[in-house]
């Protein structure tokens, strides 16, 4: 009895999920399958993906080295963080917190201004007698951007996990012979697993999809699936093609998503540890 | 390994908190550039105090991030438990309706909440400004949600259910047992979920960039604006005293954390007197009552019984009161006082027009260029201007009168004119090679070149080169020009429109087309640069106009507006910021003597009439253009003839799909 009232306490909730976020998906495929200029039902849309197939292969190409270089550099620093004393853990744990709460926009172009031709790292290296590097405008700042944006993604829920990891079954390993290689190997890395699948989902998805990054720290030739889907809406006036786009870009994550959680197993909620 | 492992942890910090010491250093900063540091100054925090813009921005995303949270916490509490109550499998489902705005990426859920609004809003109710401040919370309250019940969820499962039973066998009734029992127990879910919410909801960009109309913007979306134009420093400022808030909130949270742990381990915690416990309400009650009526005042303040005035212009285009300019809004409210000016930019006229066009906004006043007025004007998405209210129009010169895109001086009032040509740095590129538009295609300046980032004006440039007509419909002369701009991007370093200002000022880039008048401020701040008009191959001839679209609601409002700026002393005032030339008659003796003597403002006459307008195109050119243009942006290849028909994307996209679908119920069934 009791149960079944509480039940309907999710009511609204279904209600509003259903009406603010499957109901909108409709929408973006009916305007997916509808011609810009006239309404009349289109497969245009859909065919002309192919010509974003290459850009969104560099979109993901882009997001796939980011979040390896991310989970690269995050997972000895989250280890570091998980085994100092409590107190130094929650110093530093907010000091990665930090910088998300700041607006990342204005931290990005604080990158501009570092990576310019004639910014501050350029004139650096010059009065050091260095030479310049001229990296803004390739793909190498744009990864830069996007390691430099979603790291913290990736360490809050590493540390969370090696936390986690309880000290006596690292001791078990040592007492039965491992080697400190050995402990990492089969102890302590597939006990991170589910960490470092959501690390790696929560740096991929925001990066594969961003437009800003690539605006402000890319060139000519670094565009993005999000850049283009971004004109559509806000500079070519298509916003059927760009619907078209989302759809795929959406696809695209939901299977690479999908293939890690198989990969990860069960843990329902597992996707958000932060 | 541990102490690489500590280096490393130290350069990572340092690598994470490096451009927000550079954004801090910039708040002290005299000039206006991040990279040479000029001098230490407060200005820029006294600047932030007196711009109301800025701070009325700060209002309103703590208004929406305020009540997002709070709704989304207090529905989000409600639905966790009884999304709990649920069987398993109903549960499932349900929770992964949840997690569609968490894995979704924000654009894709930005976008279709947007393409909902609208459709909603334009399509079905007919409404004129269908994106508006409650679509903005509703679309907060969506992504809020899933992280509320995200973390209320585990805390539930934790849950003794015995807890509850107890408290029922005590006499509860189940709304009771909920308040007293449950409600605790959930408590630090409670909090962490609406922690995070407040913060997702204060720093979200995208999802809001899509959603928001002009009427109601938050701070990081107009943020994204001010990225475009040159950066106003007192931004800095705000970004270093928000960093300083958010420290201090931290460590406040934290070492109370510390604390009340301590004295956890220490000693169980005392049982909390009846009187304490009414104490401890009343501050609850009367914090809540303090943010409601925080959240009416800002919200009755920015509707006060003033009218609003939404202006759209482009970016740099309106003198503003910076360098000693005349601010020109301020003056017209000061005029007005029952005038309130909404301005927001754009930075190209398709842009504008998709704004328009993309529908959901309220625009009274909008100064697009001539080929777009006639565009706009043949889709019936501009209201004819009263020219009763409109006096000043006799300063109109002639010459402005009766044009091409608006023959009976019927839709539009010029704002200003100007030519198309290139800028480039003195001291980087020879002289010599100065010799028309054939700059641009250099290899010499390879990565060094700039090129528009609006299809219109980028072809434009390529025809003049090719000698093919600015104004032609035919698809294969426009293939010639897309594959002349494909043949230059591999040499072009950025496609740009106002960011072109902190490139070239900062010699990041030596050569670029651009407005004049734009080009006239750039040369203000760097006496490197130089403009050059391509006289013999032709040149682009544009008029600014003031228009009144159909979305207006304050059709009067706009009218004084146009007046206003209509008065040679005001338009002469504007121009001396923006570098443009005036139509209105003796404007010109109002101006600094400089800049009405430049001939890069106001050329010869025999120079002017070489330049061509571009003039009204057919929605398949312009749909053309902006395909061709796109392709040139994504492949940096030559565009292909004709493309065959294939199926092998729709193939793919169905595919996916399909696979989608099978990943996501195939593990469920491992469960079982």
């Amino acid at each position: 009895m009791k149960k079944n009232k509480s039940i309907l306490l999710s009511g609204p909730y279904i209600l509003w999920m259903l009406l603010f976020t499957l109901i909108p998906l409709g929408v973006m495929g009916y305007y997916a399958l509808t011609d810009p200029d006239t309404g009349a039902f289109t497969l245009n849309n859909l065919r002309d993906l192919g010509l974003f197939l290459p850009t969104l292969g560099t979109s993901v190409w882009y997001s796939i080295v980011s979040a390896i270089i991310c989970l690269g550099l995050g997972y000895p620093v989250a280890y570091f963080i998980a085994h100092r004393s409590p107190v130094t853990q929650k110093i530093l744990y907010m000091l990665i917190m930090l910088p998300m709460c700041m607006s990342f926009l204005l931290r990005t172009l604080a990158w501009v201004g570092l990576l310019e031709t004639n910014g501050i790292i350029n004139v650096l290296l010059g009065k050091l007698g260095m030479g310049t590097v001229e990296i803004i405008g390739t793909s190498g700042a744009v990864i830069l951007g996007m390691v430099y944006n979603y790291l913290p993604y990736m360490i809050l829920p590493l540390y969370a996990i090696i936390v986690k990891i309880d000290n006596r079954l690292i001791e078990a390993a040592e007492d039965l012979g491992c080697n400190g290689t050995q402990v990492f190997c089969r102890v302590i890395l597939p006990l991170s697993m589910p960490g470092i699948l959501s690390g790696i989902t929560m740096v991929f998805v925001p990066a594969v999809s961003t437009f800003y990054i690539s605006q402000k720290l890319g060139g000519a030739e670094t565009m993005l699936i999000g850049d283009v889907i971004e004109k559509q809406f806000k500079t070519s006036n298509n916003p059927n093609m760009g619907a078209a786009l989302s759809l795929l870009l959406m696809l695209m994550v939901l299977v690479c998503t999908g293939i890690m959680n198989r990969f990860g197993g069960e843990d329902e909620e597992g996707g958000v540890v932060v | 390994m541990k102490k690489t492992n500590r280096i490393l942890t130290i350069l990572i910090f340092a690598f994470l908190y490096l451009p927000m010491l550079v954004l801090v250093v910039a708040s002290f900063n005299t000039g206006k550039n991040l990279t040479i540091f000029e001098g230490f100054t407060l200005d820029q925090y006294k600047a932030l105090f007196q711009d109301k813009d800025l701070l009325a921005l700060l209002g309103n995303s703590l208004l929406i991030s305020i009540l997002s949270t709070a709704i989304a916490t207090a529905f989000g509490t409600f639905s966790a438990v009884g999304i709990h109550s649920m069987k398993p499998r109903l549960r499932k489902t349900v929770m992964s309706l949840t997690n569609i705005p968490m894995t979704n990426p924000d654009i894709v859920t930005g976008i279709s909440l947007s393409l909902l609004f609208v459709f909603i809003g334009s399509a079905l109710l007919h409404q004129k400004e269908s994106l508006n401040f409650w679509t903005l919370l509703i679309a907060h309250i969506t992504f809020n949600l899933p992280y509320v019940i995200l973390n209320v969820m585990p805390k539930l499962k934790q849950m003794n259910p015995a807890l509850q039973d107890a408290a029922m066998d005590l006499g509860c009734t189940p709304v009771q047992s909920f308040f007293k029992v449950t409600l605790h127990e959930i408590m630090p879910g409670i909090v962490s979920g609406a922690i995070m919410a407040f913060t997702m909801s204060l720093d979200d960009f995208v999802i809001s960039y899509f959603v928001s109309g002009n009427g109601f913007l938050t701070l990081p979306v107009e943020i994204y604006s001010y990225t475009k134009k040159p950066m106003q420093p007192r931004v800095y400022a705000m970004f270093t005293l928000l960093f300083l808030l958010i420290f201090v909130l931290m460590v406040a949270m934290n070492l109370l954390q510390i604390r009340s742990d301590r004295k956890k381990l220490i000693k169980q915690v005392k049982p909390v007197s009846s009187r304490q416990k009414t104490f401890r309400r009343v501050c609850a009650i009367a914090c809540a009552i303090a943010i409601l009526l925080g959240c009416g005042w800002l919200i009755l303040s920015t509707r006060q019984n003033k009218v609003t005035l939404n202006v759209m212009n482009w970016g740099q285009n309106i003198a503003d009161g910076s360098d000693g300019t005349l601010d020109i809004i301020a003056a017209f409210e000061e005029k007005y006082p029952d005038i309130d000016v909404n301005y927001t930019t754009y930075d190209s006229n398709e842009s504008l027009y998709a704004k328009l066009a993309g529908g959901g906004l309220t625009v009274d006043l909008i100064i697009p260029s001539d080929y777009m007025i006639a565009r706009l004007k043949q889709e019936n998405m501009l209201l004819p201007l009263n020219f009763d209210n409109i006096p000043n129009y006799k300063y109109v010169q002639e010459a402005f009168k009766n044009t091409a895109y608006d023959p009976e001086n019927k839709y539009s009032v010029p704002y200003t004119w100007g030519t198309v040509g290139i800028i480039y740095n003195a001291k980087f590129v020879d002289e010599a090679d100065v010799t028309g538009w054939e700059l641009l295609w250099n290899e010499k300046y390879k990565g060094k070149i700039l090129q528009f980032d609006n299809s219109r004006d980028a072809f434009g440039v390529a025809q003049f080169l090719s000698g093919i007509s600015i104004n032609t419909t035919d698809a294969e002369e426009l293939r010639q020009s897309a594959n002349k701009l494909a043949e230059q991007n591999p040499l072009v370093r950025q496609y740009v429109m106002d960011q072109i200002y902190s490139i070239m000022e900062g010699e990041n880039a030596w050569i670029a087309p651009y407005y004049a008048g734009d080009c006239m401020m750039m040369m203000d701040a760097n006496p490197d640069l130089r403009f050059y008009l391509p006289e013999e191959q032709g040149f682009n001839l544009f008029i600014d106009a003031m228009c009144i679209p159909t979305c207006s609601e304050n059709k009067d409002a706009a009218e004084k507006f146009i007046n206003f700026l209509c008065e040679p002393e005001i338009s002469g005032a504007n121009m001396d910021y923006i570098c443009y030339g005036s139509p209105i008659e003796g404007a010109r003796d109002y101006m600094d003597e400089y800049l009405a003597e430049s001939d890069v403002i106001y050329p010869d006459q025999s120079i002017l009439d070489k330049g061509v307008s571009y003039l009204f195109l057919p929605a398949e050119t312009n749909r053309l253009m902006d395909n061709l243009f796109m392709e040139i942006r994504i492949a940096g290849q030559q565009p292909e003839e004709e493309e065959e028909a294939s199926a092998l994307p729709v193939v793919l996209t169905l595919s996916g799909l399909a696979a989608a679908a099978a990943l996501l119920f195939l593990p469920k069934r491992k469960h079982k």
